[in-house]
């Protein structure tokens, strides 16, 4: 295959990761229409309650007569802006500290490790309660506990990435050839991190949206009446046998979600390190 | 000479990062919201009952004493008392460490029998039309459903059917999904990393065998990232000990910041920091033994 | 001597005492039909089963407490459960919440501040020694001299006394009617003072009781196991040789325990427990009514709540109803501040706040306090249906223009909260209270003096003050009745603390597990206090 070829063939993504992007895609559609109250006001006690799907109540009512519809569709919103808040601010934070602590190594490595492991050897639900606990409840509390859950692990594999990348010869040819650090983070190791950031941010991801369900059930998480999938999910699965539609939907949104997230992720990282995958087997 | 110069500086910053963890959790615990006197006693004690049960447990002195008493205890290996049930914390921890280590040694044995072999799988068969799609849908489902929900229904639909849910297979299983899949992602994205290297072109170019290069140039490549995920998976446990009513120390320690009962969350973070820590420090050694560039950094 | 061959199977049955004056008929019909509901009762046990074999339950929560074990100083309702199993008190309730002996074999009462009792013949400690009078005298010395919130409700006792050795007297400064109800409760329980004085027993590490059962093994948040005290008074109880109380914080747990079998009754929080548990084979659920109630704290102490007129506006638009149909799933009870369900509470429904004319009245009264677009946070925990009231009064409430945040906190943040700073800061919060066996007994807390804890965002009213100690002191009747409603009245005027609705209890069992006693209404929160009738099934 020549440069051209792989070049063009990189750009495009494929049919699965095109499917993950679209259907991405409409979920932050359903998570806008939210915005303007399209399905309905999520917090009215409409109807009788846990009644299944009708008309009025088209994904069926909660344990407080409240149609569903809205309330998934303001869950999407709240889940995905938290999470992907989230997920961003620890994406930018751990491809810095790792991709420097990995390439620089010295003191500065032996710094920020120490600090990483710190965070990384207290356990996660532990530090989420007490980072919410102690910043007050609300959604700045979850976004902040779940950047502190997930950053440790992303800095590791970003630093253990870039440990790999600092010893290939390109890498060490630029070097040699007088290029800046800067330079050579910028355009030969941050690239090369790029695939492992791309996949453990979509890991991140679900991670993050199981800590968001888990602070909101500990009541440190979004206050009620304000749904999240985390919350929708936590609440249909004790109505699993009485009134499946409560978790049918948001299970399904959530599911889809993350699952669209994550092929997503696979397909931009095979686009971003463009290669040759060959098959051995 | 160097080896051991890199064992006394591992122990030391592994004490040093023990200790900043007991810095954090003590001033953390002392600034949420809530005293432990409100907390212990109810909204009906009187300021003399609080006052008796702050002098009590040493609560009536400075922050810094407190710290210092505790540390020095915690050098003699005395862990404290919970105010709760009054009795030494390390004995209860001693008996609720099995309960979280059998079910993290699960996941992890787990994690790495299925996760490992399917991650490399779905590498290898990355390339349009091999397969790897299905794969990455099932990892990709596998770490899309969370704990709670999972562990909810396996517990609801298997004791419907008068099941028991006691013993460690199926909270252990739970626990295992999750395992799996996640170990799959990093592992494909590790295999696919090292799949470029010269060294396994020239072994391709060679006409070595497929399970040869996955063995001998591509596992050991791939191993670093992996390793280092299965740490994580010691703290997933706590949501599967409540579903599954398992005494372990996830579920004990978080009940004790409900209740403000400090001795006890200070002793469980100080164990549960002390077992990551040992678990990294033989993870770098194994990383270095298989991956001589990452263990010249680590 | 374990099996009970007496003719009358429906004394065993029901028998709170088999030889006690007052106690009132056995339901017609309920041992001949096991389980099937007597008046008063969820369900009875079925005296034809055999005793004997091992029962398991499941409940939330253990007692858990810096006084540990000791009953004098419990003041929760899920200790109060499980020290009953060992500590029993002179008297307690019956399902229509009369007075009934238990310690005490009967009891005179010659004038309105004067209660002798007469203590039952061969009743014994767990350890076989014999209770006697100074027992009794020297543990209700003991409560009056201790800390205990439970000595706010004891009422005005002068002097306790051993008259012989069967007998002991009570005097009061004064008339107090809620009296023997508050005797009835586990912190009034007999402890062995012979060997507490001896220095042989801490209570607060150990249980020694005349009850039912005895400690065999406790660990923490995990499980208690109880054994059949064999000097027990009350021959053939327990019905069961063991009882096992495991801990389960988590819901779910809970449910599948009872649903595979491996506890026989469980302790459920959810109001749709009988919905979710609908197709499960042999489970039964049953709703028990407690005396407890939800009451929302409006802090007169913030600016924004001083004027009562805004408190009473709010109390206005509240839908108790509602609270009651849909937070509640139809299982609570509207209530004033004599919790519903209760002989002589006040009917919620003609109280000011019910019929002053909703939200539009409301609207109309926030205006004339020149109150415009009024907003604060309402502070809960996060322990369901707690939740779920408070966006029942947030939708309520946005009727009357009125915007509510909700901040849902952890119970420990909550408390710190509520009742850590003096004057307090919150706006309002949410909460429940236990509302006892008397209408009289939680009108108590209304007064800041009395109940301290709530000082903090409470002003006193002198006037509430003097209504709740008469209702107290008229012996109960129709006048008492009057004297309830001026209480009720004057609360909901008030309106610091508003009552709400009261909060079921759910109970699974098993159908082929056990067949237990279960009370209609429960006014201490103490779904075991039948628990030595029930019957365990085997096979």
């Amino acid at each position: 295959m020549n440069r051209t070829a792989r070049v063009k063939r990189s750009r495009r993504l494929d049919p699965l990761s095109l499917a993950g992007l679209g259907c991405l895609l409409l979920l932050v559609l359903v998570a806008l229409g939210s915005l303007v109250h399209a399905g309905g006001d999520p917090d009215a006690i409409v109807g009788p309650r846990l009644r299944p799907p009708g008309p009025g109540w088209w994904l069926g009512t909660d344990n407080l007569g409240r149609s569903m519809l809205p309330r998934v569709m303001e869950g999407v919103g709240t889940t995905l802006l938290l999470s992907s808040a989230a997920v961003l601010v620890t994406a930018a934070l751990s491809a810095g500290f790792g991709i420097l602590a990995g390439y620089r190594g010295g003191y500065l490595n032996e710094l920020i490790m120490r600090v990483v492991e710190l965070l990384y050897s207290f356990p996660a639900i532990v530090l989420a309660i007490l980072v919410a606990a102690v910043a007050g409840p609300g959604q700045l509390a979850a976004v902040a506990s779940i950047v502190l859950v997930t950053i440790p692990l992303m800095t590791r594999l970003v630093r253990a990435a870039a440990v790999a990348v600092a010893e290939r010869d390109y890498v060490t040819a630029a070097a040699i050839s007088g290029a800046g650090l800067p330079r050579i983070l910028g355009r030969h190791v941050l690239p090369n991190v790029a695939g492992t950031i791309a996949v453990q941010g979509t890991y991140a991801l679900s991670v993050g949206i199981s800590v968001e369900g888990g602070l909101s059930f500990l009541g440190f998480g979004v206050q009620p009446p304000q749904a999240s999938l985390g919350v929708l999910i936590r609440q249909g699965g004790t109505y699993m046998m009485a009134a499946p539609w409560l978790i049918i939907g948001p299970g399904v949104v959530l599911v889809l979600a993350i699952l669209s997230i994550n092929v997503l992720g696979d397909g931009l990282r095979d686009r971003f390190e463009p290669r040759e995958t060959r098959s051995l087997i | 000479m160097r080896l051991l110069l890199w064992w006394a500086g591992r122990a030391l910053s592994s004490a040093v990062t023990l200790l900043g963890i007991s810095v954090l959790i003590f001033a953390a615990l002392r600034l949420m919201p809530g005293g432990f006197a409100e907390t212990i006693l109810g909204p009906f004690a009187t300021p003399a009952q609080k006052a008796e049960l702050a002098a009590r447990y040493g609560l009536d002195q400075s922050v810094f004493a407190q710290y210092g008493h505790w540390l020095a205890a915690v050098g003699t290996g005395d862990f404290g008392t919970s105010m709760i049930s009054r009795q030494p914390v390390a004995a209860e921890l001693w008996a609720r460490l099995p309960v979280t280590g059998r079910l993290t040694l699960f996941a992890v044995a787990a994690a790495v029998l299925a996760g490992v072999p399917l991650g490399v799988l779905t590498a290898l068969r990355a390339r349009p039309g091999g397969g790897g799609a299905a794969g990455r849908l099932l990892s990709g489902l596998g770490v899309s459903v969370p704990e709670f929900a999972l562990g909810s229904l396996v517990v609801f639909v298997v004791s419907r059917y008068g099941l028991q849910t006691s013993g460690y297979l199926l909270p252990a299983a739970v626990l295992s999904i999750f395992a799996i899949s996640a170990t799959a992602r990093t592992t494909r994205d590790a295999v696919l990393n090292v799949l470029v290297e010269p060294h396994v072109t020239a072994a391709v170019a060679r006409g070595e065998t497929p399970w040869f290069i996955v063995r001998h140039h591509i596992l050991r490549n791939a191993a670093g990232p992996v390793l280092t995920l299965t740490a994580y998976l010691l703290g997933g446990a706590l949501i599967v000990e409540y579903l599954f009513n398992l005494p372990g120390i996830g579920s004990y320690v978080v009940q004790a910041v409900g209740r403000r009962d400090y001795a006890v969350v200070q002793a469980g973070v100080l164990l549960a920091a002390t077992v990551f820590i040992v678990m990294n420090v033989l993870i770098d050694l194994l990383v270095g033994l298989v991956d001589p560039r990452l263990g010249r950094r680590a | 001597m374990r099996y009970r061959l007496a003719g009358s199977v429906a004394a065993v049955v029901l028998a709170t005492s088999a030889c006690g004056g007052g106690m009132e008929a056995a339901p017609p019909g309920a041992a001949a039909t096991g389980s099937a509901a007597a008046p008063g009762y969820l369900a009875v046990a079925d005296g034809k089963l055999p005793a004997g074999g091992a029962l398991n339950v499941a409940v939330h929560i253990d007692s858990g407490a810096a006084t540990g074990l000791d009953p004098q100083l419990a003041d929760v309702a899920t200790s109060w459960q499980l020290m009953s199993l060992v500590y029993e008190t002179l008297v307690t309730v019956g399902p229509d919440f009369s007075p009934q002996p238990r310690l005490a074999e009967s009891w005179d009462n010659p004038d309105p501040t004067t209660y002798v009792f007469h203590l039952r013949k061969g009743v014994a400690f767990s350890n076989g020694r014999e209770m006697t009078a100074d027992d009794v005298v020297g543990s209700l010395k003991r409560l009056l001299a201790a800390k205990s919130v439970w000595r706010g409700q004891l009422g005005p006792v002068e002097k306790v006394a051993k008259v012989d050795a069967a007998t002991v007297k009570v005097t009061l400064a004064k008339p107090y009617t809620p009296f023997l109800a508050a005797l009835a409760n586990v912190p009034a329980a007999i402890l062995p003072m012979k060997e507490i004085e001896a220095k042989t027993l801490d209570p607060a590490k150990e249980m020694l009781g005349t009850g039912p059962f005895k400690v065999q093994a406790h660990r923490q948040d995990v499980s208690w196991n109880f054994a059949r005290n064999e000097h027990y008074w009350d021959k053939g109880k327990p019905a069961a040789d063991s009882l096992t109380v495991t801990i389960a914080p988590e819901e779910a747990a809970r449910v599948a325990a009872v649903q595979n079998g491996s506890s026989a009754l469980a302790a459920l929080g959810n109001v749709d427990s009988a919905a979710m548990l609908a197709g499960a084979a042999n489970v039964k659920v049953a709703t028990q009514a407690t005396t407890d109630f939800y009451y929302l704290m409006l802090n007169s102490k913030n600016p924004k709540f001083a004027d009562p007129r805004v408190r009473q506006a709010l109390n206005m638009a509240l839908d108790r109803k509602q609270m009651a149909e849909v937070a509640l799933g139809g299982q609570g009870k509207p209530t004033g501040v004599t919790p519903a369900g209760l002989p002589g509470a006040c009917d919620p429904a003609t109280l000011p706040s019910a019929t002053a004319g909703g939200a539009a009245k409301a609207k109309e009264l926030l205006a004339q306090a020149g109150i415009a677009n009024l907003s604060f946070t309402l502070s809960i925990y996060s322990t369901e249906p707690a939740p779920a009231v408070a966006q029942v009064i947030q939708q309520n409430l946005q009727q009357a223009g009125v915007t509510v945040k909700i901040e849902q906190m952890d119970e420990a943040s909550w408390a710190g909260k509520v009742y850590g700073k003096v004057p307090a800061t919150f706006d309002a919060a949410l909460s429940w209270f236990a509302g006892y066996a008397d209408p009289g007994m939680v009108t108590t807390w209304w007064n800041p003096d009395v109940a301290g804890f709530n000082a903090g965002f409470m002003q006193a009213d002198k006037d509430l003050n003097t209504l709740i100690a008469a209702a107290t002191e008229t012996p109960a009747g129709a006048e008492r009745d009057k004297a309830l409603a001026a209480v009720c009245a004057k609360v909901d005027t008030d309106a610091q603390m508003i009552p709400l609705v009261t909060r079921p209890a759910t109970i699974a069992y098993r159908a082929d597990g056990v067949s237990p006693s279960l009370y209609a209404t429960e006014g201490y929160g103490n779904l075991l206090r039948l628990v030595a009738d029930a019957r365990v099934k085997k096979g």
